[in-house]
């Protein structure tokens, strides 16, 4: 018996919803045969993965810590993805605006009132230049954006283990290659002392509710969708096409370069070699997940987060090796995208060839 | 986790809404002098490697404990972001003694451990102590010494090579004393360095190990978390070191030796201490004298009369009789940074940020 992969004449309005039940169904189903195969009561595991990490006031505050930089980036992000614009590199930028936040936190001569919102500036305006120059090159000279945003993001790692390594090295750090840490002006306020939420998600929301408004209200957001979907037909109607790369590449350079500016000013207080747990490249995901919508990146960056907490939550109650979670964290996320793909395509039984 | 813990949790599984009872369910199945110890790894517990030889000292509470202790261990944390929730997690749910085991848990330590005054931190790698927060680290250089010695009475091209991790001091400081364990031996051997950036990366440790061998080094010492650089020497018939635990395993019979950490002490005395009610932070700083580091076993083709004389500088340097740091010692640039008669002092081992002459390589 043969199958194949045919496209839907229109995208299936019913999968468009049970996508996303099924895939829970299934992820419950095979994580559960999985727990239990290897001797782990499956109940107890998906309470510990799921319910547990967020069944405390630090829970929520940590499950919201992690999400924001998620979802501020995913929401970048998918302003380029919508508009084809495909910016891998948004781990660099987030790098870039995280080192001209802490440089600016460190070295420069500011009141303190205005400290953290120079910061901010300098954070997104380091992530849009770094951004800046594929868009630049893809707008001018046609360079694929995949390859020199994914470039410059080792470029950004390099810089910043140079500046750690060298000229910002802590003083009193015994040369270890990390900063100073930042002084309490150039943090982020926290809503209360006993939890590590920070003010800077105010700017995620900020980001979700004006991506909304550019993409589904808005006649550039159109506009974007429009060249991502049909270039030539974007083109005949005279929308041109270098300013969706330089909107797309923009967008996530100022959001990621923001993400970078609340990891420094908020969770990590200094910079070290390595300072994002791979939240630009986790953000890809999430952006899909979300289905390059606004809310629909608010929830899948809520998920990501959650997996990694639940991750560690498993670890703790139950003593499972992490590499099991993160098997079981991929069992979801293949569920959810295969799923999402039967939106747009089935499968036929054709006769044999 | 213990597997009181596992039969508890599945007693309560039957449904999910009797396991969403169990949140506190630890505290009181155990009475009270149960020990509850959390210990944060870096990377997940492999064969050989760095948080393997902490699972060993884990291992070592348990076994010196029984059921008198409860352990929780959480593999893979590396991001400061996440270790400072997984110690305010681990805090908040009853352990009494906390382990770190990399200098990237530093930081987030130092924030969480003023919020738990009544909980003992102990962190390997780290620099900075508070009044709940202690430190213990290893004296590598006295292993590479030794190692380096082995290097210099075997090496043919007086060339050795070494990979490291990061070019942090404590990668830097061990790689200087490798060459000056093997200078101690052949004035005019040279070393070439390279440094991965990374504590896991085969791939990229592959290619160091080929280059350095291509370069004409016949001796290869890898800091990192693999056995990569001992492997790969091996396979390319060069002598090799191992790190961390001995990885003669993997070397085709080449590992000359492997300087080993055994951190059974580190671990076990703070427990009993906790339990006694009689911790206290300390700064603990040892090597070859308290067994912390510990050369692996000889290769069989050095001869007996060195591997003798390797045995009686192991011996001495924990005596104290030789110094690896002792002068005199030139920079890369030929400037004296210790003058002869005196020692480095121990801040500046701790703070190594330059490379002796005869390293080839930049730092940084």
């Amino acid at each position: 018996m043969h199958f194949t992969i045919e496209q839907r004449p229109q995208p299936s309005a019913a999968m468009r919803v049970a996508a996303p039940i099924i895939a829970t169904l299934l992820t419950l189903a095979v994580g559960s045969a999985f727990f239990a195969a290897l001797g782990y009561a499956p109940l107890a595991a998906l309470h510990a993965f799921f319910i547990q990490p967020l069944s405390s006031a630090n829970g929520l505050s940590e499950w919201l810590l992690k999400a924001s930089p998620l979802i501020l980036i995913g929401c970048g992000l998918a302003v380029g993805f919508r508009g084809n614009v495909w910016n891998i590199g948004a781990e660099g930028q987030l790098i870039a605006g995280a080192i001209a936040a802490t440089g600016v936190g460190l070295y420069w001569p500011a009141p303190d009132a205005l400290l953290l919102p120079l910061m901010i500036l300098a954070g997104i305006v380091a992530g849009m230049a770094w951004a800046a120059v594929p868009a630049f090159l893809r707008a001018r000279m046609n360079t694929n954006e995949v390859l020199v945003t994914l470039m410059l993001t080792y470029v950004a790692t390099l810089l910043l283990s140079w500046l750690v390594h060298g000229p910002w090295r802590d003083p009193a750090g015994f040369n270890y290659p990390q900063t100073a840490l930042l002084p309490p002006a150039a943090m982020f306020s926290y809503f209360d002392p006993a939890y590590r939420l920070n003010t800077s998600i105010v700017a995620t929301v900020i980001a979700v509710v004006a991506m909304w408004l550019f993409t589904d209200r808005s006649f550039l957001g159109y506009k974007m969708s429009v060249s991502g979907a049909a270039p030539l037909a974007a083109r005949y109607a005279g929308f041109r096409e270098s300013s969706a790369i330089w909107i797309g590449l923009l967008a996530g350079g100022a959001a990621a370069g923001f993400a970078g500016v609340a990891e420094a000013a908020g969770p990590l207080g200094q910079l070290s070699p390595q300072i994002s747990p791979g939240y630009g490249f986790a953000a890809i995901i999430v952006a899909f997940i979300g289905r390059l919508n606004a809310f629909g990146i608010v929830l899948g960056g809520l998920l990501m987060s959650l997996l990694f907490l639940g991750g560690e939550q498993v670890q703790m109650t139950l003593g499972l090796p992490s590499a099991l979670t993160r098997i079981f964290q991929g069992i979801l996320l293949f569920f959810l995208l295969a799923c999402d793909f039967f939106i747009f395509y089935r499968l036929r039984r054709s006769g044999g060839h | 986790m213990t597997d009181t813990t596992r039969r508890d949790f599945l007693k309560y599984s039957g449904a999910l809404g009797a396991a969403a009872a169990t949140g506190g369910f630890a505290g009181l199945a155990h009475a009270q002098e149960v020990l509850k110890v959390g210990v944060v790894y870096v990377s997940p517990v492999a064969d050989i490697g760095w948080t393997k030889q902490h699972s060993l000292g884990a291992q070592a509470i348990k076994d010196a404990f029984g059921d008198k202790v409860e352990m929780t261990i959480i593999d893979n944390i590396f991001m400061p972001q996440d270790a400072e929730r997984v110690f305010t997690q681990l805090a908040s749910s009853g352990n009494k003694l906390i382990f770190g085991t990399s200098f990237s848990h530093g930081t987030p330590m130092q924030k969480v451990a003023p919020r738990f005054p009544d909980i003992a931190f102990e962190h390997c790698s780290g620099i900075v102590h508070l009044a709940n927060l202690g430190t213990f680290e290893a004296k590598y250089y006295e292993g590479t010494f030794v190692a380096g010695a082995a290097a210099g009475h075997m090496t043919k091209s007086g060339k050795i090579g070494f990979i490291g991790g990061f070019p942090i001091p404590d990668i830097v400081g061990p790689a200087n004393a490798l060459l000056l364990g093997a200078q101690s031996v052949r004035p005019d051997t040279t070393c070439n360095v390279v440094f991965l950036n990374s504590w896991f990366d085969p791939g990229k440790e592959k290619e160091a190990a080929n280059t350095l061998l291509s370069q004409g080094c016949d001796v290869i010492c890898s800091m990192t978390d693999t056995a990569t650089g001992v492997q790969t020497a091996g396979e390319g018939g060069a002598w090799s070191i191992g790190y961390a635990s001995d990885m003669a395993a993997f070397g085709s019979g080449k590992q000359l030796t492997a300087f080993t950490l055994d951190w059974s002490r580190d671990y076990v005395e703070p427990a009993k201490a906790v339990a006694a009610g009689t911790w206290k932070p300390e700064v603990r700083w040892d090597g070859l004298a308290a067994g912390i580091v510990k050369m692996a076993p000889y290769n069989e083709q050095i001869p007996a009369d060195v591997v003798a004389k390797l045995k009686q500088l192991e011996t001495d340097i924990g005596s104290g009789k030789v110094h690896p740091y002792a002068g005199e010692l030139k920079d890369q640039d030929g400037n004296v940074k210790v003058a002869a008669g005196s020692v480095l002092a121990d801040p500046d081992i701790r703070g190594m940020n330059w490379f002796v002459a005869g390293m080839i390589g930049k730092l940084a």
